[in-house]
């Protein structure tokens, strides 16, 4: 089964790395977190395009790998998915430093 | 921006899919039909020159500036006239087959493979906007 | 969508029309007296199809428009001793043919089927669309 846009065997989804939990955030040469929350919000995007061109191909016509379309879309959904929960998870935690009394 | 939540992703052309295919149904249960009517000639919508407009307007479309959210403006072909909410067609007789004594010129077999493939065509453009759907849900409700 | 089962049922009623004309063909194999109790054998009929559907007034679909009466000859069996047998001793039965008459059963069976299976598609069609609200 031909995959021309490489959907399938793609490493894309790669957990988000731990942030460096050194003081003062983002030192010692790591990336920083937003960096990396971009780079992935990015990588899920392009996921998503991908995926939705792959469905354009397919419904004119372009492709017959239906099978691998459908793939494609799942894990364009599993990427957004996840990258949803993680932004939730962050924006609770940030609600929860808020309330924090110093 | 409502239009460009519609507009989004390949949803337009899957929405085209499904035009297609419930106007093509119906030409075929027509002839389906009229499996023993002298005289009768099947006809069919060509897919091939649906999916041929569909490329051109996909085309245009990721041209432009927002290739994934912008509206798909199909062009009207010699058979079909794209309006906004569905597609007119004119079945053109199919030209095959052996032609019956009674001038019928039906071919089962074909005419129930298609309906068999369009209606599998039909199935998997509802699935594809359904799973659209829900992930843009997923996104409005901030919900997985 | 619904449109699409009203031309298949079309078919269905056409279909059973005409599987009822070919039954009523095969129980009239010997009748050779009409309903007023004359002496006349029965014609064989002959269901005749035509594209539309006067029900639902569209193009699309299919009718019984006429059932017409078959003019072959009568099929003449030596019979002397009938009261209805010619001067050759010839007695006049209906001109129907029940190798004929299954050959068209049959076919109109299969054609009824074919039919069935086309509604059973518009119905997962109509099917496959509700689910878009689930």
């Amino acid at each position: 089964m031909s995959d021309p846009l490489g959907l399938i065997g793609s490493q894309s989804i790669r957990p988000i790395a731990p942030l460096n939990p050194s003081v003062g955030g983002g030192a010692a040469g790591g990336p920083n977190f937003k960096d990396v929350l971009l780079d992935q919000i990015e990588q899920v995007n392009k996921l998503q395009q991908d995926a939705q061109a792959s469905i354009e191909d397919l419904a004119a016509g372009r492709r017959d790998d239906a099978s691998s379309v459908m793939m494609a879309q799942q894990k364009a959904k599993l990427a957004f998915d996840m990258l949803l929960q993680v932004r939730n998870k962050m924006v609770a935690a940030y609600d929860e430093i808020k309330q924090m009394r110093v | 921006m409502i239009d460009g939540l519609f507009n989004s992703g390949s949803m337009p052309v899957l929405e085209r899919l499904v035009q297609f295919t419930e106007a093509r149904h119906r030409v075929l249960v027509h002839d389906i039909a009229n499996l023993s009517t002298p005289y009768f000639k099947p006809r069919d919508l060509s897919p091939e020159s649906f999916q041929a407009s569909l490329r051109d307007a996909i085309d245009r479309r990721r041209d432009g500036d927002n290739p994934q959210g912008s509206p798909l403006e199909m062009l009207d072909t010699e058979d079909m006239t794209f309006s906004r909410d569905g597609i007119k067609a004119t079945a053109r007789h199919t030209n095959e087959g052996i032609l019956f004594h009674d001038e019928n010129n039906r071919d089962l077999e074909r005419i129930m493979q298609h309906l068999a493939e369009n209606t599998m065509a039909h199935r998997m453009g509802i699935q594809l906007i359904r799973s659209e759907v829900s992930m843009l849900e997923s996104a409005i409700r901030e919900r997985v | 969508m619904f449109g699409s089962l009203d031309i298949s049922t079309s078919a269905l009623v056409a279909q059973r029309t005409r599987l009822e004309v070919v039954s009523s063909n095969i129980a009239n194999q010997s009748s050779i007296y009409d309903a007023k109790g004359n002496y006349a054998p029965f014609r064989r009929r002959i269901p005749v199809f035509s594209p539309g559907d006067p029900t639902t007034g569209r193009g699309e679909g299919v009718h019984v428009s006429r059932i017409e009466l078959d003019d072959s000859p009568f099929k003449m069996r030596y019979e002397p001793g009938h009261p209805h047998a010619n001067s050759e001793g010839y007695v006049a039965y209906p001109n129907i043919d029940s190798t004929m008459e299954m050959v068209n059963a049959m076919d109109a069976s299969r054609a009824y089927e074919a039919n069935i299976t086309a509604a059973e598609a518009t119905k997962q069609m109509i099917d496959t669309s509700l689910r878009l609200l689930a």
